[in-house]
């Protein structure tokens, strides 16, 4: 065996035996990644619960003193918060583009990140979902967002997309974890046979009896090629709505037809950042490379300039309709933005998620792993100030001048946006450890 | 029962098709694999039928549209108040839950649909559970249970 450790996963021509021998290989080693964690790890996690303690302690705060310890007022009504929301969204759909629509693409590459860019979705969903109810006065009536029968004979309303948005994230969520999870089935039924004790039950149960008999594969792969065919549509339809929270408003550029693609292409952009950004570590420290190829992360390289390309058209086109269109409020607008008080954070954006990105451009650079990692950095920078700015200076420099204003976060906002981060990296840690983190099965099944 | 293991995948495949060319009812024939097959689906789908999924996802997407039309319709009607000078009966805003309703209910019903095809959670199997490893596998039930 270890004379073939080095091989890929190119084995098609080989020998039976060969085929055998790296399937249980491939067991051994995705499984390594399961084993007691290093200092390292817990140095991370320990990091990242600081974090996390350090927002809850910002949001008792706010949930104590009240929404006045955070500097959102008028005009800016939406500031931090609704950054952090949107961006979490953003994130997540990277996700559902590697594990659905490369799987209907057919894509051989999915395989090596779906698992993890899933548990992205599913967490980085999580997180958007907590800043909605953050940004509540009063969160302990968070329920009445859902519609239900009540004794003020009063529903929801429909025609709002603040409520659109309850519906598709909630859905979106939850058809996540149910394709999460039944793309997981057949692996864990592998862990719980390399587990004992209490976990081995654990597995036992979560593997829900799997067997792998024809019938349960049979039925599997319906499932999973219609969960992928339910997921596509819907992650277009999820930043879509979000970005209608947006533009169906009359704020000056807010209110324009290019936002459902901007956002949705803004949005794949972002997550595929931060699948770089949590694969590159998750690699070098559990030694994937012989799974984990260059030549895969050349392939998300190259979606990532894609989508940067799609988000730079996206910003130029937004210039030329608001001078286009004639309409003076608009074009005020977009002046504003590259030379008005946050001009810093504008240009901040177009570097990070424009010019940076079309040094990918270069094959050497694509494949150069640490430049991809640095990068990503600067993308998740970039696609954080994306949304910042379209919030905040739409906001704080709208129609009347009397009404203009100048938004900085508070410490409370700030410390809830990093402790956002924190709770993210927190889970995202966890299930590294406790679940197989790439799909097995699909690479076995690549083997034949 | 008799059981056959095999490593090899094309031996696996050879004996699958003389099991069930041997005029055996392919009902007592167990396959197990330790992934999906497209060359192995082909093969036994000639002799067993296909999965039935299908119509659980299309009930489910059916009635999270019909759900997601006729909820909001029937809220708004319930106590019509005028906002934004819309009509009561807004479709096309209606049409972004039909939408997300129509892909949930779908999702879940289909993997409802799927744990009751699949026969899943399977007790047994979770209190005693059978692994293959890598293995492929007939098994053949005894003709005595004929």
């Amino acid at each position: 065996m270890s004379s073939e450790s080095t091989d890929t996963l190119d084995a098609k021509n080989r020998h039976e035996s060969y085929a055998i021998d790296y399937k249980d290989q491939i067991e051994r080693d995705i499984l390594i990644a399961m084993k007691k964690p290093t200092p390292l790890f817990w140095i991370g996690l320990g990091i990242s619960l600081l974090f996390v303690f350090w927002g809850a302690v910002s949001w008792a705060t706010q949930i104590r003193d009240g929404l006045g310890v955070a500097h959102i007022n008028n005009p800016v009504g939406w500031g931090a918060y609704i950054t952090d929301f949107v961006f979490w969204v953003g994130i997540a759909h990277s996700g559902t583009l590697i594990s659905a629509v490369l799987y209907l693409f057919r894509a051989k590459f999915r395989s090596r990140f779906n698992r993890s860019a899933e548990a992205m979705t599913i967490f980085a969903v999580m997180t958007a979902g907590l800043f909605p109810l953050i940004h509540l006065g009063r969160v302990w009536f968070f329920y009445w967002l859902f519609p239900y029968p009540n004794q003020r004979y009063l529903w929801v309303n429909f025609r709002s997309p603040l409520i659109w948005d309850v519906f598709a994230v909630s859905t979106y969520f939850t058809v996540s974890a149910i394709f999460w999870y039944v793309g997981m089935i057949p692996d864990l039924a592998i862990v719980r046979r390399f587990k004992t004790g209490v976990l081995r039950k654990l597995f036992d149960a979560l593997s829900l009896g799997w067997t792998g008999t024809f019938k349960q594969w049979q039925h599997y792969n319906q499932l999973y090629k219609f969960l992928a065919a339910f997921a596509t549509p819907l992650v277009i339809s999820v930043h879509s709505v979000v970005s209608w929270d947006f533009a169906m408003s009359v704020i000056p550029g807010w209110h324009t037809t290019i936002f459902a693609p901007y956002f949705v292409a803004g949005a794949i952009f972002s997550g595929t950042a931060m699948v770089i950004t949590l694969v590159v570590p998750m690699r070098k420290m559990f030694r994937l490379e012989k799974y984990i190829s260059i030549d895969d992360f050349d392939k998300l390289a190259k979606i990532l300039l894609f989508t940067s390309m799609i988000v730079g058209y996206a910003y130029i086109v937004e210039y030329t309709l608001a001078f286009w269109s004639g309409n003076v409020f608009e074009a005020a607008q977009f002046i504003y933005r590259s030379i008005g008080d946050y001009a810093f954070f504008y240009w901040l954006m177009i570097t990070c998620n424009v010019f940076i990105p079309l040094t990918l451009f270069i094959n050497k650079l694509r494949r150069n792993i640490t430049y991809l990692f640095i990068l990503s950095l600067f993308v998740n920078i970039g696609m954080w100030f994306e949304r910042f700015n379209i919030i905040v200076m739409s906001l704080a420099h709208d129609y009347d001048p009397y009404n203009w204003g100048f938004y900085i976060p508070s410490w409370v906002e700030i410390g809830i946006t990093l402790g956002s981060f924190g709770w993210f990296f927190t889970f995202f840690l966890i299930f590294a450890k406790t679940l197989p983190i790439i799909s097995m099965t699909e690479l076995k099944e690549e083997v034949e | 029962m008799i059981k056959y293991s095999f490593q090899d995948k094309k031996k696996f495949m050879d004996k699958l098709k003389d099991v069930y060319e041997s005029g055996l009812s392919p009902k007592k024939v167990r396959v197990i694999l330790p992934h999906p097959d497209h060359d192995v689906e082909h093969l036994v789908e000639e002799y067993l039928p296909k999965s039935k999924l299908k119509y659980f996802t299309l009930v489910g997407a059916l009635a999270g549209c019909i759900l997601g039309f006729g909820f909001t319709a029937f809220t708004v009607l319930d106590w019509p108040l005028i906002t934004g000078g819309k009509p009561l009966l807004s479709w096309p805003t209606f049409v972004v839950i039909a939408f997300e309703l129509t892909i949930l209910l779908g999702a879940i019903v289909s993997f409802g649909g799927f744990l009751f095809l699949a026969k899943m959670p399977d007790f047994q199997g979770i209190l005693t559970p059978e692994d293959h490893g890598n293995e492929y596998v007939i098994q053949i039930e005894s003709e005595d249970k004929k």
